[in-house]
């Protein structure tokens, strides 16, 4: 317990609530994320989990309640948002790809019209970063012509080429034909290697058990049981998560 | 980019206003008429304005050093545009009443006239009194259409209005209307040559009156009295007497075009060639700017109809709700009509053309771009603000490209809707392609002919524009 107060938290979550009308989607949610930390949400759809994690960098905003990420209170408004999200890498279910570009644009987009990089210095990275999702010869191709797990792979490259120091997954492989999802959690799994902090909202429950650093159930809008993925898995405490586990597992 | 183009929109607009403004050291006036009023004012078989009216004003004008523009339009459009001080005088068989006596002051009248009442030649109607649940056509804001209308209740006839003359005789001779009320001497001319009608009171005219030239109430003083000083001299010294035996002696063939010139489509289309292409041309200049400018105009209030920020999109929603429920005519009554009678700064016909389609066809234009900004699915804009990118940005480098390919055939469809629009803008007396159909009709009473003639321009314009279209289409993919 020593070594993981000492490292730095990265994002920080404090009673946060959010209803969408009647429904209360997320009730009191608290959560620290330490730097370098892969967390892995699981949970029945609609218990909230994405919503979590589309707060973290305001896609969602909450009703009340404290949001921290690398420092900026994002729940105060006097945050420039923009400026957060930029360290906040996003990959969604559906990949979002801009259809009005190349592969190589997509990547080049953020960094050039922020002023991060200049163009000649965006493709050399935009090119590195292709080399690393495996997909160097699909640089100049028309993202429309590209495979569901190409895409997912060109959108994590996407967002690391803002060199992020959080990436957020919004169940990144649901969308994918099963022969796809193994090179999409491939990509994942080196990039969790090299230490990049990573919350990930996914039903792949033997790469949260391979990769997770810690896993957390989400139920009814509710934490209802977390931990090292041998114990969340091996040993639940949690009545619902034995449950969801004896659901996910069997199927 | 936006801010630009706004600039050079205002540019034009000042610059017609401009245009306008210049005037001659020599007196010179406005003055509107309906050219579809023969033997008064009509077109000739060159497009020059003639008639009884058109030589006398030329003749007054000559004597009393002034000089003119005369402007034909439609009746009504002619009368207001004087009674609210856009144009200084109006010269269109405007019988001498006591109610206009309150709006206009009146020249010394200039020609004797009554009104006639006038069936299909060939028609069983005997007397008034049969016309009972019959239909009676009627030249809206004309002196023999009240005269018609105090009748109705004795006879009881419905009625049915017109804006031009023409039209409204066709609607007679076709059998549409059982009868309609017009001027006694525009009438015989019309009979004389060769419009199937009979008049039914040749030797008691209704409500017998003087045609008078006017101008608004209490202005315009000094062209009155050169025109009441002008018309004496004419009158004592034989002039106008010559000018009225000139065109009631005559028959129509003098001005209009021997039968050869109007039998046929192609005599038509020769004879009327060089009026055909400048309506034409007048009807591709409206087009062609307005498309350009209401394109940037709709863009701009697409644009805003999905910013950030819910006042900038209330105030575009409210501009698109406004000017797409205004009727195109109306809106053009209302630009070149009622604003300058509370503003008092002339706008040029012209002008308030392209104003009106722009502000009509950029308020559609506005609402198919932001719905087409709408239509982008919703994961782009947050894949794009995940990455840290503003709003602005995300519109501009994501969202946008990929709705304006989306539009590209609305833009298409709203050209196509812009071309045949600016045929409206025939009622505010721009001589485009329609309006130019109006006059020749007047002019040669061959409707089908000459209306067939402008709908084949109209398609065959229309099909290069898709063609056009369809190509440019074919590049952005």
């Amino acid at each position: 317990m020593m070594s993981e107060i000492q490292k730095k938290v990265k994002v920080h979550v404090e009673k946060v609530n959010k209803s969408y009308g009647e429904n209360h989607v997320l009730r009191d949610i608290s959560l620290d994320i330490a730097e370098n930390e892969v967390v892995v949400m699981i949970g029945p759809s609609g218990s909230g989990k994405s919503t979590f994690l589309r707060m973290l960098n305001q896609l969602e905003t909450p009703d009340n309640g404290t949001i921290v990420v690398d420092g900026f209170d994002i729940s105060e408004k006097a945050t420039d948002i923009n400026k957060v999200r930029e360290n906040i890498g996003m990959v969604f279910q559906n990949f979002n790809l801009f259809n009005n570009y190349t592969v190589l644009e997509n990547i080049m987009l953020a960094p050039v019209e922020l002023g991060k990089l200049d163009k000649v210095a965006a493709e050399k990275k935009a090119r590195e970063l292709l080399k690393t999702v495996d997909l160097v010869d699909k640089a100049d191709v028309s993202v429309n012509s590209l495979s569901g797990g190409q895409k997912q792979r060109i959108a994590i490259a996407r967002a690391l080429a803002m060199e992020p120091d959080v990436m957020l997954f919004d169940e990144p492989t649901s969308a994918l034909d099963p022969e796809m999802v193994g090179d999409v959690l491939e990509v994942m799994k080196n990039l969790a290697e090299s230490g990049m902090t990573m919350i990930i909202v996914t039903h792949e429950m033997g790469f949260a058990k391979q990769v997770a650093d810690r896993v957390v159930f989400f139920e009814a809008g509710k934490i209802q049981e977390s931990g090292v993925p041998e114990q969340v898995f091996n040993a639940p405490k949690n009545e619902r998560l034995q449950e969801f586990l004896s659901k996910v597992m069997h199927a | 980019m936006f801010k630009k183009c706004l600039l050079g929109l205002a540019t034009l607009v000042s610059f017609f206003a401009f245009v306008s403004t210049v005037n001659a050291a020599e007196p010179h006036y406005t003055i509107t008429t309906d050219a579809t009023y023969a033997p008064f004012t009509f077109q000739d078989k060159n497009s020059n304005y003639v008639g009884i009216e058109q030589d006398t004003m030329k003749a007054i004008a000559k004597r009393e050093n002034f000089t003119y523009t005369m402007r034909p339009m439609s009746y009504n459009s002619a009368a207001q545009l004087v009674s609210n001080g856009q144009a200084d005088g109006i010269i269109a068989g405007m019988s001498i009443t006591p109610e206009r006596k309150e709006v206009y002051d009146f020249s010394t009248p200039y020609y004797k006239t009554g009104v006639a009442w006038i069936v299909r030649k060939n028609s069983k109607i005997k007397s008034l009194n049969d016309l009972k649940g019959q239909t009676v056509a009627l030249k809206t804001g004309t002196a023999a259409s009240e005269y018609g209308k105090s009748l109705q209740a004795e006879y009881g006839f419905k009625v049915k209005y017109f804006n031009d003359t023409d039209t409204m005789y066709n609607d007679v001779v076709v059998g549409n209307s059982a009868a309609t009320f017009e001027d006694m001497p525009v009438i015989q001319y019309a009979i004389k040559n060769g419009m199937a009608l009979k008049v039914m009171n040749v030797n008691k005219p209704g409500n017998a009156g003087s045609y008078g030239f006017a101008v608004e109430k209490g202005k315009n003083k000094i062209l009155l009295a050169s025109f009441n000083h002008g018309f004496a001299a004419i009158k004592k010294d034989g002039t106008y007497d010559k000018i009225v035996a000139k065109y009631l002696g005559a028959s129509q063939a003098t001005f209009s075009g021997t039968k050869k010139d109007n039998s046929s489509i192609w005599g038509i289309m020769t004879s009327n060639r060089a009026a055909l292409l400048k309506g034409l041309w007048q009807t591709l200049e409206l087009t062609v700017i307005a498309i350009i400018l209401a394109s940037v105009w709709g863009v701009l209030l697409g644009v805003l109809g999905v910013s950030e920020y819910r006042w900038v999109r209330a105030i575009s929603t409210t501009i698109i709700y406004i000017f797409r429920g205004l009727p195109l005519m109306v809106l053009a009554f209302f630009i070149y009509i009622g604003l300058p009678g509370v503003t008092g700064v002339k706008i040029p016909a012209f002008t308030a053309g392209i104003i009106t389609l722009i502000l009509n066809e950029g308020a559609y234009t506005g609402a198919f771009v932001r719905g087409g900004f709408e239509a982008v699915n919703r994961g782009q804009m947050e894949a794009a603000r995940s990455l840290g990118l503003p709003y602005g940005s995300a519109m501009r480098r994501v969202i946008m490209p990929q709705g304006l390919r989306i539009m590209v055939p609305s833009f298409i469809n709203q050209f196509i809707i812009t071309l045949k629009d600016t045929s409206i803008l025939s009622a505010i007396g721009l001589l485009e392609l329609t309006q130019t159909g109006t006059l020749i009709v007047a002019r040669n009473s061959q409707g089908f002919r000459v209306w067939a003639i402008i709908a084949v321009i109209y398609l065959i314009v229309i099909t290069l524009l898709t063609w056009l279209s369809n190509w440019v289409e074919k590049k952005l993919k």
